[in-house]
Formats: structure tokens, C-alpha cells, sequence
């Protein structure tokens, strides 16, 4: 299969990926396409054989964290609370599940990031400890301690019945 | 208890070797406290995971898939693929499998394992916990009308698995069989609580039409078929 082909195989997981770490729908396919053009041009660097799914991965968390560490600089937070009105629609149903997805929305955006992209690849993408450890370039030990933190967080948030 | 906080999460997580998640499972089996809090960890996971699942469904945008210069005509979304396998069957007479609805069977839930419909297995969504019992045995022609888990059409489909729909108070979707388990090909969050939306079970008859091989497999069929584990007898 072609490079690309397999790109587009992977990008409805990879928009999803984005999704959890920079909520809004736009800001997340923004993040989808600098991560689709850096690929294409350092694709000499991915390694046949190995998985394209975890280059991928990787080359969109590090330009994401690129980002942050440059609004940090500017001195740009983005405000958490418009998550629930970002995702509510108009009708009575899309505002109870806006309200209800909210909570999930803005139980994450209160994850420091480095613990809402170990929650994003293991409790949602499904990676292994390993491998979120190799996507991550960290000793699986701080995986496994900010995963067991960011879990803490989300129940606090989300309430007993998660 | 006596595994620390991390052991369990890591239970939860499939990430035990095989002698200590038996142990962790027979102690679950009398320690309550032990029990909840592998649910609470259960439910959170099925919770999150449920929520992010649809993007993953929703169609790619053009400014993404222009970069990759592939046939435009060739639509990425899940949906969209199968879409593109409709074949002949476009006038399936669904009222004919209207579920009569008698009464369920009593599914061998255990109770340390509520809350957990979806768990993920290398990226991709799967069912656990009610979700995957009511799909391993509960037969449509005879589930209870207030049933946690409803299931639909069974079907095979055109890579000959067994797939079924099913309704869930806050999810729906299509779980077809591979292996031991039943991988989850198209879920809807249900957007009202409470009663069941006919809009979705519409929409899923739709996709479940564009999946299928032949016809939904009848009462008679779908209890051999659960019978027989789910796995085809040739």
C-alpha cells in the first residue's frame, strides 16, 4: 500500500487523537494537517516495517506540545468552560447531549497535558503501557504514574459513576 | 483490598500477567470494594471511550484528504466505505423482522462487571461487560422489553461475520464477530435518555443494509448461530 494510502487509513483514529487534545473540532484538524504535511515531507525518516501508526501518533503530539509550549510563551490560555458550548446544538436533545458530552469535554481539558495525552492513547486509543511509552519517548513508569493521576482527575470530575 | 490502586488500573488496562489478573479476578469475586473499584474504573473507560468513538466515524475533510492526493472520489469515512460496497440490496423488507418481544433470558452477569459496554483492543472499539453478553446470547425473538441491551438484526456480513444492532440507553450500534469477540463497526450516541429513538434504529437498519450479505438471519437462524457460539459451522 502506498505511503499515503495508509496515511488515510489512519487519519479517522488520528482525528480523533487530536480531538482529545485540543477539543474544538477545527483546531483539531488543523492539528491533523500540520501532522499530515510533516509527515509527508520527513518521510524518509519513518522506518518501513516499522508502524506508521505510532510515527504518527508521535508527530502529532510533539508538534501539539510545539504549540502549547508557544501560546505558553505568548501568554495565551485557552478558557476551558466553552467546551460545553461549543458542542451543544439547538435543538432540547443536541443541548442535553452537548451538556452531557461537556462534562467529559471539560472534565479532560482540566488534564494538565501531559496527562490528558497518556489518557487519550491508553484509555481511548487503546495502546498498550509499551507502546504509548515508545509513542510518548518516556520511561513506561511515568506513563503508568500520570495515567493513574489523570484517572484520578477524570473521576473526581465525572462523579462516581464515571 | 489488597492491590494498590495502580495494580487494579492495570488489571482494567490488560496489562497483568496472566497469574495476577486470576488472582485479581477470584478476589474480586468476594471482596466487594475490590469489585467497585474495577467497575468505577470499567465505567470510565467504556465512558470515554463511547464519547470520542464517533469522530472516528465521521467523514474526512476534503482540506485533509487533498494532502494525501488521493482519488477524491474515494470517500474515507467508515460509513462511506460501506457505502460504496451497496450492493443489491436495497429493498429489504425490515418490518417483516419486527422483534417479538416475550421474554429475556437471564444472562450470567457477573456483578463486579456492570458499567463496561465498550472496551478498546489495539485501537479499535469492542463490546465488554452487558454489552458483550446480551450480544453473545440474547436472541431478538426473545428478549424482555426493558431489556439494558436490545438487540436487533442479526446478519451475516459480507466478509462473513456474524454482526448484530443493537440499542443501549446511551449507545447504539453494529458489533460484528471476529474471534472471541464482537468488534463494534458503527456506534451512535443516543441523544434523548430514556426511550428508544426510532431515528437511530432507521439509520442503523440503513447501514446495517449496506452491510449485509443476503438476508437477516430469521429467529430459527439467529438461536443455531448463537448456539453454535457465533462461529460458522463449515
Amino acid at each position: 500500500m502506498r505511503f499515503e494510502e495508509e496515511l488515510v487509513e489512519l487519519l479517522p483514529r488520528l482525528r480523533r487523537f487530536a480531538r482529545g487534545l485540543v477539543r474544538h473540532a477545527s483546531d483539531a484538524d488543523d492539528l491533523c494537517q500540520a501532522a499530515i504535511e510533516r509527515a509527508l515531507k520527513s518521510r524518509d525518516q519513518w522506518q518501513q516495517g516499522t508502524r506508521l501508526d505510532s510515527w504518527m501518533y508521535r508527530i502529532t503530539r510533539n508538534l501539539w506540545i510545539d504549540e502549547r509550549r508557544a501560546a505558553g510563551r505568548r501568554g495565551f490560555h485557552s478558557p476551558i468552560d466553552d467546551a460545553v458550548t461549543q458542542v451543544a446544538g439547538d435543538g432540547p436533545a443536541d443541548v442535553e447531549a452537548g451538556a452531557l458530552r461537556g462534562d467529559i469535554d471539560g472534565a479532560m481539558a482540566r488534564l494538565p497535558d501531559e496527562q490528558r495525552e497518556v489518557v487519550m492513547l491508553v484509555l481511548v486509543e487503546g495502546y498498550a503501557y509499551r507502546e504509548a511509552a515508545d509513542i510518548l519517548e518516556l520511561p513506561i513508569g511515568t506513563v503508568t504514574s500520570r495515567l493513574a493521576r489523570g484517572r484520578e482527575t477524570l473521576m473526581f470530575y465525572l462523579g462516581e459513576a464515571a | 483490598m489488597s492491590f494498590d490502586p495502580e495494580t487494579v488500573a492495570a488489571f482494567v488496562d490488560s496489562e497483568l500477567d496472566d497469574l495476577t489478573a486470576r488472582r485479581i479476578e477470584r478476589e474480586a469475586a468476594t471482596d466487594t470494594a475490590l469489585a467497585e473499584e474495577i467497575a468505577r474504573h470499567r465505567a470510565l473507560k467504556s465512558r470515554l471511550a463511547a464519547h470520542y468513538a464517533p469522530i472516528a466515524e465521521e467523514p474526512i475533510p476534503d482540506r485533509l484528504r487533498s494532502l494525501l492526493a488521493v482519488d477524491d472520489k474515494v470517500d474515507t469515512s467508515l460509513a462511506g466505505r460501506r457505502d460504496a460496497r451497496r450492493t443489491r440490496f436495497g429493498a429489504i423488507h425490515w418490518g417483516a423482522i419486527a422483534a417479538s418481544l416475550v421474554l429475556g433470558l437471564t444472562i450470567g452477569l457477573r456483578p463486579w462487571m456492570p458499567a463496561a459496554d465498550v472496551a478498546t483492543e489495539g485501537g479499535r472499539l469492542i463490546a465488554a461487560g452487558a454489552l458483550a453478553d446480551a450480544l453473545d446470547t440474547q436472541l431478538a425473538s426473545n428478549q424482555p422489553g426493558d431489556a439494558a441491551v436490545r438487540v436487533g438484526l442479526s446478519f451475516e456480513d459480507q466478509a462473513g461475520r456474524y454482526c448484530r444492532s443493537f440499542e443501549s440507553r446511551s449507545l447504539a450500534g453494529i458489533g460484528c464477530r471476529e474471534g472471541d469477540h464482537w468488534q463494534l463497526e458503527r456506534t451512535l450516541r443516543r441523544q434523548a435518555r430514556g426511550a428508544y429513538r426510532q431515528a437511530s434504529s432507521g439509520e442503523l437498519a440503513d447501514v446495517a443494509a449496506t452491510m449485509m450479505a443476503g438476508e437477516p438471519l430469521d429467529g430459527a437462524a439467529e438461536q443455531a448461530a448463537r448456539d453454535a457460539g457465533w462461529e460458522h459451522s463449515r
